[in-house]
Protein backbone atom coordinates (compact mmCIF):
# COMPACT_ATOMS: atom_id res chain seq x y z
CA UNK A 1 0.00 0.00 0.00
CA UNK A 2 2.70 2.58 0.92
CA UNK A 3 3.93 2.28 -2.79
CA UNK A 4 1.92 4.96 -3.54
CA UNK A 5 3.43 8.10 -3.53
CA UNK A 6 0.67 10.99 -2.71
CA UNK A 7 1.02 12.73 -5.99
CA UNK A 8 -0.26 9.59 -7.37
CA UNK A 9 -2.91 8.44 -4.77
CA UNK A 10 -4.34 12.85 -5.48
CA UNK A 11 -4.50 11.18 -9.47
CA UNK A 12 -6.61 8.38 -8.44
CA UNK A 13 -8.89 10.12 -6.54
CA UNK A 14 -9.08 12.73 -9.21
CA UNK A 15 -9.93 10.34 -11.32
CA UNK A 16 -12.65 8.37 -9.19
CA UNK A 17 -14.07 12.03 -8.58
CA UNK A 18 -13.98 12.65 -12.15
CA UNK A 19 -16.31 8.79 -12.92
CA UNK A 20 -18.33 9.82 -10.10
CA UNK A 21 -19.29 13.55 -11.85
CA UNK A 22 -19.36 11.74 -15.36
CA UNK A 23 -22.09 9.18 -13.62
CA UNK A 24 -24.33 11.65 -12.06
CA UNK A 25 -23.75 13.13 -15.22
CA UNK A 26 -25.41 10.46 -16.93
CA UNK A 27 -27.60 9.06 -14.45
CA UNK A 28 -29.39 12.66 -14.58
CA UNK A 29 -29.77 12.60 -18.78
CA UNK A 30 -31.10 9.46 -18.13
CA UNK A 31 -33.81 11.33 -15.84
CA UNK A 32 -34.63 13.81 -18.20
CA UNK A 33 -35.31 11.32 -20.64
CA UNK A 34 -37.10 8.65 -18.81
CA UNK A 35 -39.56 11.89 -18.05
CA UNK A 36 -40.01 12.66 -21.58
CA UNK A 37 -40.76 9.71 -22.72
CA UNK A 38 -43.40 9.33 -19.78
CA UNK A 39 -44.86 12.25 -21.27
CA UNK A 40 -44.80 11.00 -24.93
CA UNK A 41 -46.39 8.00 -23.44
CA UNK A 42 -49.36 9.92 -21.96
CA UNK A 43 -49.53 12.26 -25.12
CA UNK A 44 -50.28 9.02 -27.45
CA UNK A 45 -52.78 7.92 -25.07
CA UNK A 46 -55.16 11.11 -25.13
CA UNK A 47 -54.10 11.25 -29.12
CA UNK A 48 -55.55 7.61 -29.17
CA UNK A 49 -58.70 8.48 -27.52
CA UNK A 50 -59.00 11.44 -29.83
CA UNK A 51 -58.48 9.16 -32.74
CA UNK A 52 -61.57 7.11 -32.59
CA UNK A 53 -63.39 10.45 -33.38
CA UNK A 54 -60.98 11.69 -35.76
CA UNK A 55 -61.85 8.57 -37.70
CA UNK A 56 -65.37 8.44 -37.58
CA UNK A 57 -65.13 12.20 -39.30
CA UNK A 58 -62.75 10.85 -41.72
CA UNK A 59 -65.00 7.89 -42.82
CA UNK A 60 -68.47 8.82 -42.42
CA UNK A 61 -68.12 12.36 -43.79
CA UNK A 62 -66.96 10.88 -47.46
CA UNK A 63 -68.94 8.52 -47.16
CA UNK A 64 -72.24 10.59 -46.37
CA UNK A 65 -71.26 13.22 -49.35
CA UNK A 66 -70.99 9.64 -51.91
CA UNK A 67 -74.40 8.51 -50.52
CA UNK A 68 -75.92 11.85 -51.41
CA UNK A 69 -74.21 12.14 -54.53
CA UNK A 70 -74.89 8.61 -55.98
CA UNK A 71 -78.61 9.60 -54.77
CA UNK A 72 -78.51 12.57 -56.52
CA UNK A 73 -77.13 10.76 -59.97
CA UNK A 74 -80.58 8.86 -59.51
CA UNK A 75 -82.88 11.40 -59.66
CA UNK A 76 -81.06 13.17 -62.82
CA UNK A 77 -83.75 14.30 -65.66
CA UNK A 78 -82.45 13.01 -68.42
CA UNK A 79 -81.58 15.99 -70.46
CA UNK A 80 -79.79 17.23 -67.68
CA UNK A 81 -77.07 14.13 -67.98
CA UNK A 82 -74.21 16.23 -68.07
CA UNK A 83 -74.44 17.15 -64.75
CA UNK A 84 -73.87 13.09 -63.68
CA UNK A 85 -70.22 14.00 -64.96
CA UNK A 86 -69.14 16.04 -62.39
CA UNK A 87 -70.90 14.37 -59.98
CA UNK A 88 -69.33 11.15 -60.73
CA UNK A 89 -65.62 13.02 -60.42
CA UNK A 90 -66.74 14.29 -57.03
CA UNK A 91 -67.85 10.30 -55.95
CA UNK A 92 -64.62 9.50 -57.32
CA UNK A 93 -62.63 11.85 -55.56
CA UNK A 94 -64.36 10.85 -52.14
CA UNK A 95 -63.81 7.08 -52.92
CA UNK A 96 -60.13 7.84 -53.99
CA UNK A 97 -59.63 9.28 -50.54
CA UNK A 98 -61.56 7.14 -48.48
CA UNK A 99 -59.46 3.93 -50.00
CA UNK A 100 -56.29 5.72 -48.94
CA UNK A 101 -57.04 6.60 -45.59
CA UNK A 102 -58.57 2.58 -44.72
CA UNK A 103 -55.27 1.82 -46.63
CA UNK A 104 -53.52 3.63 -43.91
CA UNK A 105 -55.55 2.58 -41.18
CA UNK A 106 -55.46 -1.73 -42.30
CA UNK A 107 -51.41 -1.21 -42.89
CA UNK A 108 -50.87 0.64 -39.29
CA UNK A 109 -53.14 -2.43 -37.37
CA UNK A 110 -51.07 -4.98 -39.43
CA UNK A 111 -47.93 -3.10 -38.25
CA UNK A 112 -48.63 -2.75 -34.69
CA UNK A 113 -49.70 -6.72 -34.92
CA UNK A 114 -46.30 -7.29 -36.17
CA UNK A 115 -48.15 -9.44 -39.35
CA UNK A 116 -46.42 -7.50 -42.13
CA UNK A 117 -43.72 -8.58 -43.84
CA UNK A 118 -41.90 -7.50 -47.59
CA UNK A 119 -43.19 -8.95 -50.57
CA UNK A 120 -40.55 -8.65 -53.20
CA UNK A 121 -40.54 -8.27 -56.78
CA UNK A 122 -38.67 -6.39 -59.61
CA UNK A 123 -40.52 -2.98 -59.58
CA UNK A 124 -40.62 -0.51 -62.00
CA UNK A 125 -40.50 2.55 -60.11
CA UNK A 126 -41.07 5.55 -63.24
CA UNK A 127 -43.93 3.94 -63.70
CA UNK A 128 -44.93 2.96 -59.77
CA UNK A 129 -44.34 6.96 -59.52
CA UNK A 130 -45.55 7.72 -62.77
CA UNK A 131 -49.39 6.01 -61.58
CA UNK A 132 -49.13 7.36 -58.53
CA UNK A 133 -49.41 11.34 -59.96
CA UNK A 134 -51.96 10.17 -62.47
CA UNK A 135 -53.92 9.20 -58.84
CA UNK A 136 -53.86 12.72 -57.89
CA UNK A 137 -54.28 14.34 -60.69
CA UNK A 138 -58.49 15.43 -59.60
CA UNK A 139 -56.80 17.28 -56.46
CA UNK A 140 -53.94 18.67 -57.94
CA UNK A 141 -55.81 19.87 -61.30
CA UNK A 142 -58.37 21.71 -59.21
CA UNK A 143 -55.72 23.18 -57.01
CA UNK A 144 -53.87 23.80 -59.90
CA UNK A 145 -50.72 22.31 -58.31
CA UNK A 146 -47.87 20.75 -61.10
CA UNK A 147 -46.45 17.97 -60.33
CA UNK A 148 -43.33 17.07 -61.84
CA UNK A 149 -40.87 14.06 -61.50
CA UNK A 150 -36.99 13.67 -62.50
CA UNK A 151 -35.69 10.10 -63.03
CA UNK A 152 -32.27 10.68 -63.03
CA UNK A 153 -31.44 6.59 -63.21
CA UNK A 154 -29.36 5.56 -66.17
CA UNK A 155 -31.16 3.03 -68.49
CA UNK A 156 -30.65 1.91 -72.23
CA UNK A 157 -33.44 3.29 -74.31
CA UNK A 158 -36.61 1.29 -74.06
CA UNK A 159 -35.88 -0.43 -71.31
CA UNK A 160 -37.55 0.02 -67.92
CA UNK A 161 -35.30 0.14 -64.87
CA UNK A 162 -36.59 -2.61 -62.12
CA UNK A 163 -35.66 -2.51 -58.41
CA UNK A 164 -36.20 -5.67 -56.43
CA UNK A 165 -38.64 -4.10 -53.38
CA UNK A 166 -42.31 -3.94 -52.12
CA UNK A 167 -44.02 -2.45 -54.51
CA UNK A 168 -47.27 -1.88 -52.34
CA UNK A 169 -45.78 -0.72 -49.19
CA UNK A 170 -43.28 1.24 -51.79
CA UNK A 171 -46.34 3.00 -53.34
CA UNK A 172 -48.17 3.63 -49.97
CA UNK A 173 -44.96 5.75 -48.34
CA UNK A 174 -45.17 7.57 -51.42
CA UNK A 175 -48.77 8.22 -51.78
CA UNK A 176 -48.41 9.45 -47.85
CA UNK A 177 -45.29 11.82 -48.79
CA UNK A 178 -47.24 12.65 -51.74
CA UNK A 179 -50.84 13.58 -50.40
CA UNK A 180 -49.15 15.65 -47.44
CA UNK A 181 -47.35 17.38 -50.01
CA UNK A 182 -50.54 18.38 -51.99
CA UNK A 183 -52.20 18.90 -48.73
CA UNK A 184 -49.61 21.67 -47.46
CA UNK A 185 -49.04 23.06 -50.69
CA UNK A 186 -50.31 26.22 -52.00
CA UNK A 187 -52.43 26.73 -55.46
CA UNK A 188 -50.42 26.85 -58.34
CA UNK A 189 -47.46 25.84 -57.20
CA UNK A 190 -44.88 23.08 -57.45
CA UNK A 191 -44.05 19.64 -56.33
CA UNK A 192 -40.89 18.16 -57.58
CA UNK A 193 -40.37 14.14 -57.25
CA UNK A 194 -36.62 13.58 -58.04
CA UNK A 195 -35.43 9.55 -58.48
CA UNK A 196 -31.38 8.90 -58.26
CA UNK A 197 -29.20 5.88 -57.15
CA UNK A 198 -26.49 6.16 -54.58
CA UNK A 199 -24.80 3.30 -53.58
CA UNK A 200 -27.20 0.97 -54.98
CA UNK A 201 -29.70 2.43 -52.70
CA UNK A 202 -32.70 4.13 -54.58
CA UNK A 203 -33.25 7.80 -53.14
CA UNK A 204 -36.09 9.65 -53.76
CA UNK A 205 -37.32 13.08 -52.77
CA UNK A 206 -40.44 14.62 -52.48
CA UNK A 207 -40.28 18.42 -52.64
CA UNK A 208 -42.84 20.79 -52.11
CA UNK A 209 -43.08 24.99 -51.54
CA UNK A 210 -45.60 24.99 -49.38
CA UNK A 211 -46.45 25.49 -45.74
CA UNK A 212 -42.68 23.71 -44.34
CA UNK A 213 -41.94 22.43 -40.68
CA UNK A 214 -40.40 23.70 -38.34
CA UNK A 215 -37.49 21.99 -36.99
CA UNK A 216 -39.07 21.76 -33.17
CA UNK A 217 -41.79 20.03 -35.22
CA UNK A 218 -39.71 17.71 -37.33
CA UNK A 219 -38.66 15.83 -34.02
CA UNK A 220 -42.91 14.97 -33.67
CA UNK A 221 -44.14 14.81 -36.79
CA UNK A 222 -43.24 10.79 -36.73
CA UNK A 223 -45.49 9.69 -33.76
CA UNK A 224 -48.85 8.05 -34.37
CA UNK A 225 -51.77 10.28 -34.58
CA UNK A 226 -49.76 13.14 -34.27
CA UNK A 227 -51.05 16.03 -36.57
CA UNK A 228 -49.30 19.33 -36.41
CA UNK A 229 -52.99 21.40 -37.04
CA UNK A 230 -55.42 19.11 -35.14
CA UNK A 231 -58.62 20.94 -33.57
CA UNK A 232 -61.98 21.03 -35.23
CA UNK A 233 -61.08 24.07 -37.48
CA UNK A 234 -58.35 22.19 -39.11
CA UNK A 235 -58.37 22.59 -42.29
CA UNK A 236 -56.66 19.72 -43.50
CA UNK A 237 -58.02 16.18 -43.13
CA UNK A 238 -55.53 13.03 -42.30
CA UNK A 239 -55.32 10.71 -39.21
CA UNK A 240 -52.48 11.70 -38.48
CA UNK A 241 -50.64 7.87 -39.13
CA UNK A 242 -49.08 8.13 -42.49
CA UNK A 243 -45.78 9.41 -41.30
CA UNK A 244 -45.46 6.83 -38.57
CA UNK A 245 -46.52 4.23 -41.42
CA UNK A 246 -43.97 5.22 -43.51
CA UNK A 247 -40.69 4.93 -40.84
CA UNK A 248 -42.22 1.61 -39.99
CA UNK A 249 -42.42 0.84 -43.61
CA UNK A 250 -39.10 2.21 -44.18
CA UNK A 251 -37.78 0.22 -41.45
CA UNK A 252 -39.46 -2.86 -42.82
CA UNK A 253 -37.41 -2.30 -46.35
CA UNK A 254 -34.61 -1.50 -44.64
CA UNK A 255 -34.38 1.75 -45.75
CA UNK A 256 -34.19 5.17 -44.16
CA UNK A 257 -36.33 8.50 -44.04
CA UNK A 258 -35.38 12.29 -44.00
CA UNK A 259 -36.70 15.58 -44.12
CA UNK A 260 -35.40 19.11 -44.42
CA UNK A 261 -37.80 21.98 -43.96
CA UNK A 262 -38.27 25.52 -42.64
CA UNK A 263 -41.37 27.15 -41.92
CA UNK A 264 -42.96 28.32 -44.31
CA UNK A 265 -40.50 27.28 -47.25
CA UNK A 266 -41.66 24.03 -48.45
CA UNK A 267 -40.33 20.34 -47.28
CA UNK A 268 -38.03 17.94 -48.60
CA UNK A 269 -38.46 14.56 -47.78
CA UNK A 270 -35.98 11.79 -48.98
CA UNK A 271 -35.86 8.21 -48.50
CA UNK A 272 -33.38 5.63 -49.36
CA UNK A 273 -34.19 2.10 -49.43
CA UNK A 274 -31.76 -1.19 -50.48
CA UNK A 275 -32.20 -3.33 -52.84
CA UNK A 276 -33.22 -6.30 -51.80
CA UNK A 277 -30.93 -8.67 -52.05
CA UNK A 278 -33.19 -11.95 -52.61
CA UNK A 279 -33.76 -13.70 -55.85
CA UNK A 280 -36.92 -12.73 -57.65
CA UNK A 281 -38.67 -13.61 -60.39
CA UNK A 282 -42.37 -11.80 -60.08
CA UNK A 283 -42.57 -8.05 -61.53
CA UNK A 284 -44.81 -5.45 -60.69
CA UNK A 285 -45.54 -2.31 -62.54
CA UNK A 286 -47.63 0.43 -60.77
CA UNK A 287 -47.91 -1.61 -57.61
CA UNK A 288 -51.30 -3.08 -58.60
CA UNK A 289 -50.70 -7.15 -58.04
CA UNK A 290 -49.69 -7.17 -61.97
CA UNK A 291 -47.14 -10.29 -61.67
CA UNK A 292 -45.54 -12.47 -64.58
CA UNK A 293 -43.85 -15.77 -64.20
CA UNK A 294 -40.27 -14.97 -65.01
CA UNK A 295 -39.78 -17.65 -67.74
CA UNK A 296 -42.97 -16.59 -69.73
CA UNK A 297 -42.91 -12.46 -70.02
CA UNK A 298 -38.48 -11.48 -69.47
CA UNK A 299 -36.19 -12.62 -71.64
CA UNK A 300 -33.22 -10.72 -72.61
CA UNK A 301 -33.77 -10.88 -76.34
CA UNK A 302 -36.44 -8.24 -76.51
CA UNK A 303 -40.27 -9.91 -77.00
CA UNK A 304 -43.05 -8.23 -77.01
CA UNK A 305 -45.51 -8.79 -74.28
CA UNK B 1 -45.29 -37.15 -42.84
CA UNK B 2 -46.78 -34.04 -44.05
CA UNK B 3 -43.90 -31.19 -44.73
CA UNK B 4 -44.73 -28.65 -42.31
CA UNK B 5 -45.39 -25.57 -43.24
CA UNK B 6 -42.34 -22.44 -42.82
CA UNK B 7 -42.79 -18.92 -42.05
CA UNK B 8 -39.77 -16.62 -42.05
CA UNK B 9 -39.71 -14.33 -39.27
CA UNK B 10 -39.31 -10.69 -39.78
CA UNK B 11 -37.78 -8.22 -37.69
CA UNK B 12 -40.48 -6.42 -35.90
CA UNK B 13 -42.58 -9.13 -36.51
CA UNK B 14 -44.52 -11.84 -34.84
CA UNK B 15 -46.15 -15.33 -35.69
CA UNK B 16 -47.98 -17.95 -34.06
CA UNK B 17 -50.40 -20.30 -35.09
CA UNK B 18 -52.54 -23.71 -33.94
CA UNK B 19 -51.22 -25.26 -36.92
CA UNK B 20 -47.66 -26.89 -36.66
CA UNK B 21 -45.46 -24.59 -38.07
CA UNK B 22 -41.82 -24.22 -38.54
CA UNK B 23 -40.88 -20.43 -37.67
CA UNK B 24 -37.09 -19.56 -38.76
CA UNK B 25 -35.68 -16.14 -37.96
CA UNK B 26 -32.03 -14.41 -37.74
CA UNK B 27 -30.81 -12.65 -34.98
CA UNK B 28 -28.32 -10.13 -34.00
CA UNK B 29 -29.08 -7.68 -31.13
CA UNK B 30 -32.32 -8.50 -31.18
CA UNK B 31 -34.50 -11.22 -29.65
CA UNK B 32 -36.37 -13.63 -30.12
CA UNK B 33 -38.78 -15.29 -27.38
CA UNK B 34 -40.77 -18.36 -28.88
CA UNK B 35 -43.86 -19.28 -26.18
CA UNK B 36 -45.07 -23.58 -26.68
CA UNK B 37 -48.17 -24.45 -25.10
CA UNK B 38 -47.01 -27.92 -23.68
CA UNK B 39 -49.84 -29.11 -23.74
CA UNK B 40 -51.59 -28.46 -26.77
CA UNK B 41 -48.11 -28.74 -28.60
CA UNK B 42 -48.37 -25.42 -30.74
CA UNK B 43 -46.92 -22.30 -30.66
CA UNK B 44 -45.45 -18.82 -31.61
CA UNK B 45 -42.48 -16.26 -31.84
CA UNK B 46 -41.74 -12.86 -31.85
CA UNK B 47 -38.50 -11.25 -32.78
CA UNK B 48 -38.16 -7.51 -31.22
CA UNK B 49 -35.07 -4.90 -31.58
CA UNK B 50 -35.57 -2.72 -29.22
CA UNK B 51 -36.85 -3.34 -25.27
CA UNK B 52 -39.56 -0.66 -24.63
CA UNK B 53 -41.70 1.68 -27.18
CA UNK B 54 -40.74 5.42 -26.46
CA UNK B 55 -44.04 6.54 -27.84
CA UNK B 56 -41.95 7.40 -30.99
CA UNK B 57 -43.82 5.65 -34.62
CA UNK B 58 -46.44 3.05 -34.05
CA UNK B 59 -46.82 0.41 -30.55
CA UNK B 60 -45.18 -1.97 -33.01
CA UNK B 61 -43.92 -5.54 -31.96
CA UNK B 62 -40.15 -3.73 -33.08
CA UNK B 63 -40.39 -3.21 -28.71
CA UNK B 64 -40.29 -5.76 -26.65
CA UNK B 65 -42.86 -4.64 -23.83
CA UNK B 66 -44.99 -4.81 -27.17
CA UNK B 67 -44.15 -8.00 -28.54
CA UNK B 68 -44.32 -10.32 -25.93
CA UNK B 69 -47.64 -9.15 -24.51
CA UNK B 70 -49.25 -9.66 -27.87
CA UNK B 71 -48.13 -12.79 -28.31
CA UNK B 72 -48.80 -14.20 -24.69
CA UNK B 73 -52.30 -12.72 -25.54
CA UNK B 74 -52.57 -14.52 -28.89
CA UNK B 75 -51.53 -17.59 -27.04
CA UNK B 76 -54.44 -16.89 -24.38
CA UNK B 77 -56.88 -16.19 -27.60
CA UNK B 78 -55.99 -19.51 -29.00
CA UNK B 79 -57.37 -21.15 -25.84
CA UNK B 80 -53.76 -21.65 -23.83
CA UNK B 81 -53.75 -21.63 -20.32
CA UNK B 82 -51.01 -19.88 -18.05
CA UNK B 83 -50.03 -23.32 -16.64
CA UNK B 84 -48.79 -24.93 -19.43
CA UNK B 85 -46.50 -22.49 -21.17
CA UNK B 86 -43.37 -22.50 -21.57
CA UNK B 87 -40.42 -19.84 -23.02
CA UNK B 88 -37.22 -20.37 -25.16
CA UNK B 89 -35.60 -16.98 -25.40
CA UNK B 90 -32.71 -16.21 -28.10
CA UNK B 91 -30.60 -13.74 -29.27
CA UNK B 92 -29.46 -10.52 -27.53
CA UNK B 93 -25.79 -10.81 -29.04
CA UNK B 94 -23.82 -7.47 -29.01
CA UNK B 95 -22.79 -7.65 -32.73
CA UNK B 96 -21.76 -3.99 -32.69
CA UNK B 97 -19.18 -2.83 -30.28
CA UNK B 98 -20.45 -0.01 -28.18
CA UNK B 99 -18.57 2.32 -25.94
CA UNK B 100 -21.39 3.98 -23.88
CA UNK B 101 -22.86 1.21 -22.11
CA UNK B 102 -26.70 2.36 -22.83
CA UNK B 103 -26.06 1.24 -26.09
CA UNK B 104 -25.81 -2.18 -24.78
CA UNK B 105 -29.25 -3.10 -27.02
CA UNK B 106 -28.47 -7.00 -26.52
CA UNK B 107 -28.18 -7.03 -22.95
CA UNK B 108 -31.19 -4.37 -22.80
CA UNK B 109 -33.27 -6.48 -24.92
CA UNK B 110 -32.29 -9.79 -22.76
CA UNK B 111 -33.04 -8.39 -19.47
CA UNK B 112 -36.40 -7.53 -20.62
CA UNK B 113 -37.51 -10.90 -22.21
CA UNK B 114 -36.58 -12.66 -18.76
CA UNK B 115 -37.84 -9.85 -16.42
CA UNK B 116 -41.45 -9.79 -18.43
CA UNK B 117 -41.82 -13.74 -18.52
CA UNK B 118 -40.99 -13.55 -14.78
CA UNK B 119 -43.71 -11.29 -13.54
CA UNK B 120 -46.11 -13.27 -16.28
CA UNK B 121 -44.99 -16.05 -14.70
CA UNK B 122 -44.05 -18.17 -17.57
CA UNK B 123 -40.91 -20.68 -17.09
CA UNK B 124 -38.10 -19.80 -19.54
CA UNK B 125 -37.10 -23.55 -20.21
CA UNK B 126 -33.63 -22.80 -22.21
CA UNK B 127 -32.01 -20.35 -23.83
CA UNK B 128 -29.17 -19.37 -25.78
CA UNK B 129 -28.20 -15.25 -24.81
CA UNK B 130 -25.57 -12.55 -25.36
CA UNK B 131 -21.99 -13.61 -26.95
CA UNK B 132 -20.48 -12.13 -30.28
CA UNK B 133 -22.39 -13.66 -32.87
CA UNK B 134 -25.52 -13.16 -34.75
CA UNK B 135 -28.15 -16.49 -34.64
CA UNK B 136 -30.05 -18.50 -36.81
CA UNK B 137 -32.94 -20.20 -35.41
CA UNK B 138 -35.25 -22.68 -36.23
CA UNK B 139 -38.46 -23.39 -34.00
CA UNK B 140 -40.76 -25.90 -34.64
CA UNK B 141 -44.41 -25.37 -33.06
CA UNK B 142 -45.62 -29.07 -33.02
CA UNK B 143 -42.46 -30.30 -31.03
CA UNK B 144 -41.25 -26.87 -29.23
CA UNK B 145 -37.83 -27.70 -30.28
CA UNK B 146 -35.81 -25.24 -31.53
CA UNK B 147 -32.64 -25.60 -33.27
CA UNK B 148 -30.05 -23.21 -33.56
CA UNK B 149 -26.48 -21.98 -35.54
CA UNK B 150 -24.24 -19.31 -34.88
CA UNK B 151 -23.66 -17.34 -38.29
CA UNK B 152 -20.90 -14.43 -38.90
CA UNK B 153 -21.57 -10.85 -37.81
CA UNK B 154 -21.78 -9.24 -41.01
CA UNK B 155 -25.56 -9.91 -40.93
CA UNK B 156 -27.85 -6.95 -40.82
CA UNK B 157 -28.63 -5.48 -37.99
CA UNK B 158 -31.85 -3.57 -37.86
CA UNK B 159 -31.57 -2.22 -34.50
CA UNK B 160 -28.55 0.11 -35.23
CA UNK B 161 -29.85 3.02 -36.83
CA UNK B 162 -33.20 3.53 -34.28
CA UNK B 163 -30.83 4.12 -31.05
CA UNK B 164 -29.99 7.64 -31.44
Amino acid sequence: MSDFTDKELIDELKKRFEQNKQALKEVQELNLELREVNQKLEESESLKSHFISNITNEIINPFASILALSKNILSVEKENWKKVISMVSLIYSEAFDLDFQLRNIFVAAKLEAGEIFPEIVNVDVKQLIDSLIESFKYDTKKRKITITSNFNIQVKSNQSYFFKTDPEKLKLILSNLLSNSVKFSKNESNIDINVSLENSNIVIAVQDFGAGISSQNQKIIFDRFKRLDSGINSLHRGHGLGLSINKALLDLLGGSIDIQSKLDQGACFTISIPENESEVSGFAFDGNDLFFDDDESFSKDVESF
Amino acid sequence: MDKIESHFLYPAALFASKKPHQINTILGSCVAVCIWDKTLNYGGMCHYMLPYWNGEGLASPKYGNIAIDKLIEKMYSFGSERISLVAKVFGGGEVIDFKNPQFHIGKRNIKLASEMLNERKINIISSSLGGKLGRKIIFNTHSGEVKQKYVQRQINDFSSDSEE
